[in-house]
């Protein structure tokens, strides 16, 4: 199960637990008058849920935080460094640095398997998004191209293929047409 | 100020905030055909109608919930009818502007207005951009105006002190009680306050920028969290008006005792306000300049933002409605979805402000899909509970709605069936703002195409309702 | 009044910022992550390969000749003067290696007599005659002005790691942050994202703080908590003034 199906799920079945919950409260709302007898003590049981909520909360909090991007595979030495500047509506890719005067990428990028790679993106009109899709669709990573910032993303690619990158950030009425490949061999 | 001045101008208020919410409604069904397929436009065209859909909509339902809390307010404090009346000239003026530089001008830099996006290269009329940025202008000056004179209304019975409720943290029964109406009102105006004041310096230096004439220039980085800081604070701020609106209206129309504010009560809505001030960095985690402190700020606000709401306001309906009899009526059960809207739309907006998770699905379609959530199927219910509510007060009795149960049910299946679209295409990695899908997204087209049909549903709901609501609105005008 | 203010907004913002920002130095982004030619060094100690260097620390290279009557000095004393300010803890060497096929060691000696770099015994000073390899490994490109008889060319200090890796390149003379981000990186410590060179930084929420090595608030941030400080002060006066309108209410009420 990869991370999308994984918050899919997570997601209906929270879904699900909260139509049911309201949906048997409206039910039980629907008794006559003279037994309308509520929830006992209802202050102790909201602190009560507090407490649950807030817990819950604080585990989520620090299982997931430690999992966030910024730092990933920062201890090691990347492989291939590729330089990335998009631009309405392109993106330029190079294993060398590209002027922004006169930008051009190269022909084909290929990225070793399984070696950590870096891509420093920035942008040179507005801000674009960089986002690196599988061969199924699947969107990998992903990071923000914007302009006078180079924002340095870390992956590395298990399996081989031809990987498309799309932009994620609305740019212009070409947008969706915005976009290009690498191959990870 | 007499009650007629008051019904008049709400009326009018619904009747306009109602036409424009159903051609609204109508764009965003034409964009999904678009997307599915069905239908063609052209990609400005797309793209326009999608910047006018989206700041109609923010525009509508902040006004919405300003109207409902000004009439509410009445109760307790002098409002002037003058605030409101001149807070809808300038939005209908705003409005009008912001069309005409969309439609007329192909204005298409998206509602957030995304810096640089509107200022380089552009490909609209060149005169739209600086109407664009003027009619938010005149939007703005409009709701600022409204939202100081109401707080100030507000002050003229209540310290801020007991504004704010705090006589209710330290003793239980104070002399002085504060309505929750009073509480969250009070609150909600200071973050739209708040709000605007960042709208006006990002718009000074937008201005100053596109009138050097290329010679200044802003810094990116800033432009974006200013422009979150503003889009996301009124956002957020305008569905707590909605639930000010119900905090004073569900248990009144359910023959319940009234809601108190109580030391937890008045606890959660202060937290709420600090929450409210950094839970928009969510919106940059995939900008790795922003630094790190203020990316764990952004999660750690975003979650502890959903426990005084749901702990406190959720937990109060559920104790309201569990095991008493309620009559239902079209308003309470508007309310009642609402609270159920607002939960499933905080789950999935809780799943995407984790930065490990934003990563999968930051500016995918599960975006769009919470926030509909929590607008279309939460903010909007509670706004027309509140209209389908005073619109019988303008009509002088709560008679019981027509085909009630039909309503609910062209309104659940498809508010929900619309939003669930935007989630399975999200989590199958489609991009959201794409006039059309590249061939590898293979379902999104036809997630489109159904997400079009169950707003088809959602609009036949809100057209059943609007026409019963307008009915009773039209008396507002003819009683003396 | 408020036009004549945001003239004057206008006219200073004018002033500070006068680059498009697409503008940027690229030169500093070329050959990141290239390996730097092992070349031949001559120094005082006698011969060694720049590898031996690099190997036992990280090096900053700086690129200069003793002739230059132009930026080669204040580039050198400001690196040092900058060294000596941000007295970091991490280990690394300076190596000044000289371009100009004609300058002997005595020459580069000469010069850091003259300028007195060398106190602690970290900066180490060479020629070498593979200076083209050398040149073109870290993207150097000084051009000879036969007029002047002097070299056309930029300040230019590179960051290499232990690998021999480029890790970071500074052009012209830059300050204390930026000398700190270098050192970091050289140590191969990640930072995810960095500025562009560019003279706009005046509205940017965040300079880099060579004392702490985080980042700073600057201007942009201060806009950024602006709204903020104007409601509070805005709610705070409106509390104030109320007192007296809730007086007139209740007098009016007591009439």
């Amino acid at each position: 199960m990869n991370d999308h199906q994984f918050i899919l799920i997570i997601f209906l079945a929270a879904f699900i637990i909260i139509t049911a919950v309201f949906f048997l409260t409206y039910r039980s709302s629907l008794r006559p008058e003279e037994k309308s007898d509520g929830i006992k003590k209802p202050l102790q049981k909201r602190f009560y849920f507090l407490i649950a909520l807030t817990i819950v909360l604080v585990i989520l909090l620090s299982v997931t935080i430690p999992k966030s991007p910024y730092f990933k595979y920062s201890d090691q030495t990347p492989a291939k460094v590729v330089f990335v500047d998009a631009m309405q509506y392109y993106f330029f890719m190079s294993e060398q640095a590209i002027d922004p005067a006169k930008p051009s990428g190269a022909d084909s990028i290929i990225i070793p398997v399984g070696q950590p790679v870096e891509f420093r993106v920035t942008s040179l009109d507005v801000n674009h998004g960089f986002g690196i899709y599988n061969s199924d669709a699947q969107l990998v990573t992903q990071t923000q191209a914007m302009p006078g910032y180079v924002n340095r993303l870390r992956w590395k690619f298990d399996t081989p293929g031809t990987y498309h990158i799309l932009c994620l950030e609305y740019c212009g009425a070409n947008h969706p047409n915005m976009r290009t490949s690498f191959i990870v061999k | 100020m007499s009650a007629q001045s008051l019904k008049k101008t709400t009326a009018t208020w619904i009747i306009v905030i109602m036409t424009l919410f159903i051609t609204a409604i109508i764009f965003g069904i034409l964009m999904r055909l678009n997307q599915g397929n069905d239908y063609k436009m052209s990609s400005p065209g797309f793209y326009a109608t999608m910047t006018t859909h989206g700041l109609t909509m923010i525009a509508i339902w902040s006004v919405a919930g300003m109207v409902a809390i000004n009439y509410l307010l009445t109760r307790y404090i002098k409002v002037p009818n003058s605030l409101s009346v001149f807070a809808l000239v300038f939005t209908v003026i705003g409005a009008a502007m912001l069309w005409y530089a969309t439609f007329v001008g192909q204005f298409h830099a998206g509602w957030t207005f995304l810096y640089p996006l509107p200022l380089v290269k552009i490909a609209w009329a060149k005169w739209a951009t600086p109407l664009f940025f003027f009619s938010l202008v005149v939007l703005g000056v409009g709701w600022l105006v409204w939202s100081v004179g109401l707080l100030v209304q507000i002050l003229k019975k209540y310290s801020l002190k007991q504004a704010f409720a705090w006589q209710h943290l330290s003793k239980k029964e104070p002399e002085v009680k504060t309505p929750p109406l009073i509480l969250i009102s009070t609150v909600s105006l200071i973050g739209i306050i708040l709000s605007l004041i960042v709208a006006v310096i990002l718009l000074a230096l937008t201005f100053a920028e596109y009138y050097s004439g290329g010679a200044f220039v802003n810094d990116s980085l800033l432009m974006k969290n200013l422009i979150y800081f503003f889009g996301h604070t009124i956002a957020n701020e305008s569905l707590y008006l909605g639930l000010a609106a119900l905090y004073e209206l569900m248990p009144e129309v359910s023959s319940r005792p009234k809601f108190k504010t109580t030391w937890y009560v008045a606890l959660a809505w202060n937290c709420t306000m600090v929450f409210i001030l950094t839970a928009f960095f969510h919106h940059l985690y995939m900008d790795f300049v922003q630094p790190l402190g203020l990316q764990m700020v952004g999660q750690l606000a975003s979650y502890f933002a959903s426990l005084p709401a749901a702990g406190v306001t959720a937990f109060s309906v559920f104790v309201l409605v569990f095991r008493n009899h309620i009559k239902w009526s079209l308003t309470n059960v508007l309310f009642f979805i609402g609270i159920m809207g607002w939960l499933i739309g905080g789950v999935g907006a809780l799943i995407d402000a984790t930065i490990s998770n934003n990563v999968a699905l930051h500016n995918t379609l599960w975006v769009p899909a919470h926030f509909h959530t929590y607008n279309a199927m939460g903010n909007v219910l509670f706004c027309l509970a509140f209209f389908y509510w005073v619109a019988n007060e303008f009509s002088g009795s709560q008679t019981k709605t027509k085909a009630q149960q039909l309503k609910t049910a062209l309104l659940l299946i498809g508010g929900f069936g619309f939003v669930l679209m935007f989630y399975l295409a999200g989590a199958d990695s489609v991009p959201r703002r794409f006039s059309n899908y590249p061939a590898e997204f293979k379902s999104a087209p036809l997630m489109a195409t159904l997400g079009a049909v169950f707003a088809t549903i959602y609009l036949i709901a809100i057209l059943l309702i609007f026409i019963e609501i307008l009915r009773k609105c039209v008396k507002a005008f003819s009683a003396s | 009044m408020c036009k004549g203010l945001f003239s004057l907004l206008i006219l200073f913002l004018f002033y500070t910022n006068v680059q498009a920002q697409s503008e940027y130095n690229f030169s500093e982004e070329e050959n990141i992550n290239a390996k730097i030619a092992d070349v031949q060094l001559n120094t005082s100690d006698g011969g060694m390969m720049l590898s031996n260097l690099y190997n036992t620390s990280p090096i900053l290279v700086a690129l200069v000749f003793s002739r230059c009557t132009g930026i080669c000095s204040p580039f050198l004393l400001q690196l040092s003067d900058n060294i000596r300010t941000l007295n970091s803890k991490e280990k690394f060497k300076v190596l000044v290696v000289s371009f100009d096929p004609i300058d002997s060691l005595s020459d580069l000696e000469d010069m850091d007599n003259r300028l007195g770099l060398n106190k602690k015994g970290q900066w180490t000073f060479a020629t070498t005659k593979q200076i083209d390899a050398l040149n073109s490994s870290v993207g150097f490109r000084p051009i000879w002005d036969s007029l002047r008889k002097q070299f056309d060319h930029d300040a230019l200090l590179v960051g290499i790691n232990e690998n021999g890796y480029i890790a970071k390149k500074l052009t012209g003379l830059r300050g204390i942050s930026d000398l700190k981000m270098m050192i970091q990186s050289i140590h191969n410590e990640f930072i995810p994202s960095y500025p562009l060179p560019r003279k706009n930084n005046l509205l940017s929420c965040f300079t880099y703080d060579p004392a702490t090595g985080k980042r700073k608030p600057s201007i942009g941030l201060l806009i950024l908590v602006l709204p903020v400080v104007l409601t509070f002060g805005l709610i705070l006066w409106l509390a104030i003034r109320s007192k007296k309108w809730r007086r007139a209410t209740n007098n009016h009420l007591a009439d």
